[in-house]
């Protein structure tokens, strides 16, 4: 899996701290992380858990406090363009243009990494065609729905053939036939090579699509393995009985029952 | 540059695609310019008012017709809205200089400065309003007003990067907004009461307005037009440097 010992994502000692008016608040305490070239690794953590906010430090989106990190052997904060060049980013809610056309959208990120007019231009009809949306490429795209918006998020992250994808829950929000569709898409990716670096809130997602998963619970990484080996650790742990799920491997993790969980949510219904 | 430009052109693309923004930007300076003639016109007949030089009142409000419609740009709207939407975020996330981003949308004020400038002298002949410095007057002119708009367009941005909210946004057009009004836009400076003239004095769109309208009413008087631009060079280069700092630093 590893190209020439090389990782795909090295995070040390990540840490980020917001200053606001009532103090400091550090989201990101001090997260170590290691993806292989080749996987797909899920970041998992509850809402609030610095899932997000390591994600943007690993994209160059937002400053590390201390720490460092590589993405493909390049350091992030020191050369953030080169580090650019390595990876495709599609965060949280999909991040579109409204008032252009998809081609258009794939055009314009084709320029903007370099390409010239016409490898712009075929790429994006190739990239149209991975994703399904050539009959929808010539209209503007504040008339996608929420699946097609999240598939040609994805191919705008995918323009420059990066060598790390990373995605902010693709799939939040999405019916079940979109995020399946989102499922399969992300494997032929990875089956080309490319690194995916999966954050979502969906632990059925993860046990399907990752290789390797980290789960994250107050700034810190809580548990780290593959699905089968953080489930067969915490039944070794309850002493054997049912086989757990990731979902339990989830509440464990960070610190909750079934009960209480459940409880939270009635909690938020009443 | 490169990618300065790409962006620039994307977001000519959007204002046209937001025709009705367009619409609004046309429509309100120009109401204006009819009400404002219409009600003072008879009190400065241009035979007896020399300010005038010898052209209708119509000609002495074009200036503030010009910076009014170079000052409803739209960019800093449409930077919150793409900061809150996400997309902001995407195109950080490409290896193309930082400043790119808010200089492509400057790019395409300018642009747009142009022609609304240029359309509404076009309108403004038919009804007796000449541009008395002739045709390189005119290219000053359309020149001088899209600057203003690109000048203001940048100081909207600063405010959308820093509060990323189209409220802010909004509230920052209407502390902005007094300075086109603090100026001698009905009258001549020396005959604003003394307040007024004081006040109008500091304010720096008064030289560009100045510059302006001596543009439509005299020959070219370099003593006029060169404080105009030499006003809107200095707070460009001031809204360039925080704009590229801002981004620069943006987190």
């Amino acid at each position: 899996m590893q190209e020439n010992g090389r990782k795909a994502v090295l995070a040390e000692g990540l840490v980020k701290r917001f200053t606001g008016r009532e103090g400091d608040v550090e989201a990101v305490r001090g997260v170590d992380l290691e993806v292989e070239t080749g996987e797909i690794f899920g970041f998992l953590g509850p809402n609030g858990a610095g899932k997000s906010t390591t994600v943007r430090m690993l994209t160059t989106l937002l400053s590390i406090t201390s720490g460092r990190a590589e993405v493909m052997g390049t350091d992030v904060a020191g050369a953030p363009d080169e580090a650019r060049r390595r990876i495709g980013v599609a965060l949280q809610e999909a991040g579109l243009d409204p008032r252009q056309t998809g081609r258009e959208l794939l055009v314009l990120h084709g320029r903007l990494f370099g390409l010239g007019p016409d490898q712009a231009a075929e790429r994006a009809q190739e990239l149209l065609a991975l994703v399904e949306l050539e009959e929808a490429a010539d209209r503007v795209i504040k008339g996608y729905s929420g699946g097609m918006q999240r598939r040609l998020d994805l191919a705008a992250a995918l323009v420059h053939e990066p060598q790390v994808l990373f995605l902010d829950e693709p799939t939040t929000g999405l019916d079940p036939a979109s995020r399946l569709t989102i499922w399969d898409e992300l494997r032929r990716i990875n089956g080309h090579g490319t690194t995916v670096f999966l954050t979502t809130q969906y632990l059925e997602e993860a046990d399907q699509l990752c290789d390797r998963i980290a789960i994250i619970d107050r700034g810190q990484i809580v548990r780290r393995g593959t699905p089968q080996e953080l489930k067969a650790d915490l039944w070794e742990r309850r002493g054997g009985g049912d086989e757990p799920t990731l979902d339990d491997v989830f509440l464990d993790a960070t610190g909750r029952t079934r009960e209480r969980a459940a409880g939270e949510v009635q909690e938020v219904m009443a | 540059m490169t990618a300065t430009i790409t962006l620039g052109k994307r977001a000519l693309r959007e204002a046209v695609r937001q025709p009705d923004a367009l619409f609004m930007t046309m429509f309100i300076p120009l109401f204006f310019l009819v009400v404002n003639t219409g009600q003072a016109a008879e009190i400065f007949p241009s035979e007896s008012t020399d300010f005038l030089e010898g052209q209708g009142y119509g000609a002495f409000q074009l200036p503030i017709t010009l910076l009014l419609a170079a000052s409803f740009g739209m960019a800093a709207l449409f930077l919150v809205e793409e900061i809150e939407g996400g997309y902001f975020d995407k195109l950080r996330a490409i290896p193309v200089p930082r400043y790119s981003i808010v200089l492509g949308r400057l790019v395409a004020e300018g642009a747009k400065g142009i022609v609304l400038s240029t359309v509404i002298v076009l309108l403004a002949l038919p009804f007796g309003i000449t541009i008395a410095s002739g045709v390189f007057g005119f290219v000053l002119l359309v020149l001088l007003t899209a600057l203003w708009g690109v000048v203001y367009a940048g100081f909207m941005q600063l405010i959308a990067l820093k509060s990323r909210s189209a409220a802010a946004v909004n509230s920052g057009g209407l502390i902005f907004f007094p300075l086109l009004f603090l100026t001698p836009n009905f009258v001549p400076r020396d005959l604003l009461t003394e307040p007024m003239e004081v006040a109008a004095t500091a304010n720096p769109v008064t030289y560009l307005m100045e510059a302006l309208r001596s543009l439509v009413l005299d020959d070219l008087d370099w003593g006029k037009i060169l404080p105009g631009f030499g006003v809107v060079l200095a707070l460009g280069v001031v809204m360039l440097v925080l704009n590229v700092r801002m981004i620069q630093h943006y987190d």
